[in-house]
């Protein structure tokens, strides 16, 4: 019974916050977790039960039960008020919440939690997305997007390379301080007089006009052209030739073409195109012709005359000395072609 | 290096003339006005120096002049950046959102390509057009990180070409591109080979504005000079230059011209002046063009400047000179 007692105690001598292991299930508020408000029902219970385990004690002594009986309650008692003290030291949101039940205070929790986390994350996105370059506000600034389709009301700002953060103007403006370095501005000195001045002896000094004429070493000067609009060509200038055999037209036109087939690729297709016709236009002719050696089946049979005997006789003859002589240019298509109008003809 | 404007517009107000450019502002300057008109109200400085920033961020370069403006980058001398002058300068004209078509008219050695990482993209060049192989459209690159920004190679030719002819076949390109389907591109900008030779003449013939290249040495300016000249006897009359490859370390201890005595020698408008910067190489090795550097370097940022200053056909006021840090005292350690 003692040992019965001694577990059943163990629980009480706990602080409020218990996680009662699963061994010390006999009471009803060690099962239950922070729930305090089953405490004080439960205590009641366990006032009983106490009372009730103890009377089941020994009969042999009947004093010692009922001494056990009292301590025991007393100590119980006195464990309990104290459990109840720290219960009460604890907010009044915990009893409130109690009333609802835990499950759904846990629920709530979570719930309240996770709108919380996003809520975060959203903001820290948004300002991570504002931070970092390469984003669609880039390719408004850019002109790649337009603003007002998207509905960007911010206006496009420039970066202005006259107001840069790196450099530092002095409160006098005389000076600037950049990289570490200090500079004075000096103002410009240049008028306008002055540079007339410039001017005019540069066109004394360089008198020079764009040359219209283009001569070769060794060639004469041709009348009536300014010798200072003659250009004279070295033989050996890697890229320049005095001979104009550039259809200028032409290259003013291809310069000028905006669609279709540049001119050089579509001359070149058009002379593959007819080369094409053409080669398809020799082998249908070659197709067309007969095999004289062949002719002989599709003869029709002569009546017998002595003068027309001869006459087959003599074109035999020939035909037989045609094919005996040596073969001209191109035998090996003839004779294949022949062949295959042979056998097509066999076929037939 | 960063410009500071000049707070009054160029263009002069009707009723007040004010010369813009060296005249320091004084509070007691009095207008004359016609006896008919109002006189307007008194315009009260609200500074005493002659130069001041002015902040102008939020809004685009205004463009000037008139569509397409055709503009050839050249320098006379080899080297000193013309290419990527016109690599910069475009690009940064395409951020502004200006339509932009550059031509590499280095008929033997193309190098446009390579600075905008363009290299493996040109399959069609303009001798292709002119001999019918493509059309203009399918000669031109167009760069995938800008698409308002186009690229025209003119590559070396199979056969010899007569030597006139190139200038009247960009003249026919110039034309092509006003009439094209999608619109005239704002700025047409040529990249002219070294010399004085038939590619300088070819590459100059459809420009109507010029921006001259220089560095501060003297053999630089020798040929900037010349070249200025030759410009101005073919009529183009609008030049402005870009002084390049700046150190105003050497300035300061008199080992290199300064900008002022470049511009005092040459007696040209300043577009831009651009710092030495090593970055400049390594964009180079990349095929990214320093000015989509982020952040940008400082050349990048003078390149920016002077592109908005080609847009708005305006002009550089000031310089920066080094001069030595302030000395700063005990006290300057708490932030005084």
């Amino acid at each position: 019974m003692a040992s019965i007692w001694t577990l059943q105690f163990q629980p009480i001598s706990l602080q409020p916050s218990i996680w009662v292991s699963k061994r010390q299930t006999h009471l009803n508020f060690v099962k239950l977790r922070p729930e305090f408000r089953f405490i004080s029902s439960s205590i009641k219970q366990l006032n009983r039960k106490f009372v009730l385990g103890a009377n089941s004690g020994s009969p042999s002594d009947p004093d010692e039960p009922a001494v056990k009986t009292q301590t025991i309650t007393v100590a119980v008692k006195d464990q309990l008020s104290k459990l109840h003290g720290t219960i009460n030291s604890f907010p009044p949101l915990v009893f409130v919440m109690n009333r609802y039940g835990g499950s759904n205070l846990a629920i709530g929790l979570c719930i309240a939690i996770a709108l919380l986390v996003i809520a975060v994350r959203v903001y820290a996105v948004r300002k991570l997305r504002h931070r970092t370059p390469g984003s669609v506000a880039d390719l408004v600034r850019r002109g790649q997007l337009r603003s007002d389709r998207r509905g960007i009301s911010r206006p496009l700002k420039y970066e202005d390379p006259f107001n840069n953060p790196m450099v530092k103007v002095g409160k006098s403006n005389s000076t600037v301080e950049m990289c570490g370095k200090v500079y004075r501005l000096a103002p410009v000195t240049l008028t306008e007089e002055q540079q007339a001045i410039h001017q005019k002896r540069r066109s004394r000094a360089y008198q020079w006009k764009r040359p219209t004429v283009f001569l070769k070493e060794g060639e004469s000067v041709p009348a009536d052209v300014d010798p200072d609009t003659i250009q004279w060509i070295p033989a050996n200038h890697p890229f320049a030739t005095t001979a104009n055999d550039i259809d200028e037209d032409l290259a003013q036109n291809n310069v000028y073409q905006k669609h279709g087939v540049p001119f050089r690729i579509k001359a070149e297709h058009e002379a593959m195109q007819r080369k094409l016709e053409a080669l398809q236009g020799g082998q249908k002719l070659n197709n067309l012709m007969i095999d004289p050696r062949n002719a002989k089946d599709f003869e029709r049979p002569f009546k017998e005359h002595p003068g027309s005997r001869e006459q087959v006789e003599q074109s035999s003859f020939n035909n037989q000395t045609s094919d005996s002589m040596p073969p001209t240019s191109d035998p090996a298509p003839i004779s294949d072609e022949s062949n295959s109008s042979s056998e097509e003809t066999q076929k037939l | 290096m960063l410009s500071v404007h000049n707070p009054f517009p160029t263009t002069p107000k009707p009723s007040l003339n004010l010369n813009s450019s060296t005249q320091p502002f004084s509070s007691t300057f009095k207008p004359h006005f016609p006896n008919t008109l109002k006189p307007p109200k008194p315009h009260k400085p609200h500074f005493t120096t002659r130069t001041q920033s002015l902040l102008q961020y939020n809004r685009k370069p205004q463009l000037a002049g008139e569509t397409p403006r055709v503009v050839v980058i050249t320098s006379g001398k080899g080297g000193v950046g013309k290419t990527t002058t016109t690599a910069n300068v475009g690009l940064s004209l395409a951020r502004l959102g200006f339509s932009v078509v550059a031509i590499d008219a280095d008929v033997g050695l193309r190098n446009l390509d390579l600075l905008l990482g363009l290299e493996n993209r040109v399959n069609y060049t303009v001798v292709e057009v002119l001999n019918g192989d493509c059309r203009l459209d399918q000669a031109l690159v167009r760069d995938k990180r800008w698409s308002n920004f186009e690229l025209l190679c003119i590559s070396k030719p199979r056969s010899k070409l007569p030597i006139g002819f190139g200038g009247k076949a960009l003249v026919w390109l110039v034309d092509a591109l006003k009439s094209r389907q999608e619109g005239s591109p704002d700025f047409i900008i040529i990249d002219c080979p070294a010399g004085i030779d038939a590619g300088f003449i070819t590459a100059i013939t459809p420009a109507n504005e010029a921006v001259l290249v220089t560095t501060p040495d003297i053999t630089s300016l020798r040929d900037a000079d010349r070249v200025t000249g030759l410009l101005e006897c073919d009529g183009i009359r609008d030049i402005k230059m870009i002084v390049n490859r700046v150190r105003t370390d050497m300035i300061k201890g008199d080992d290199m011209m300064s900008v002022l005595d470049v511009q005092e020698m040459l007696g040209l408008s300043l577009l831009g002046v651009i710092p030495e910067d090593s970055e400049v190489i390594r964009s180079t090795n990349r095929g990214y063009p320093l000015v989509l550097n982020k952040p940008p370097t400082l050349a990048g940022l003078a390149f920016e400047q002077a592109a908005w200053r080609l847009v708005e056909q305006d002009s550089m006021q000031a310089v920066m000179m080094e001069e030595e840090p302030k000395k700063r005292g005990f006290f300057s350690f708490f932030g005084g």
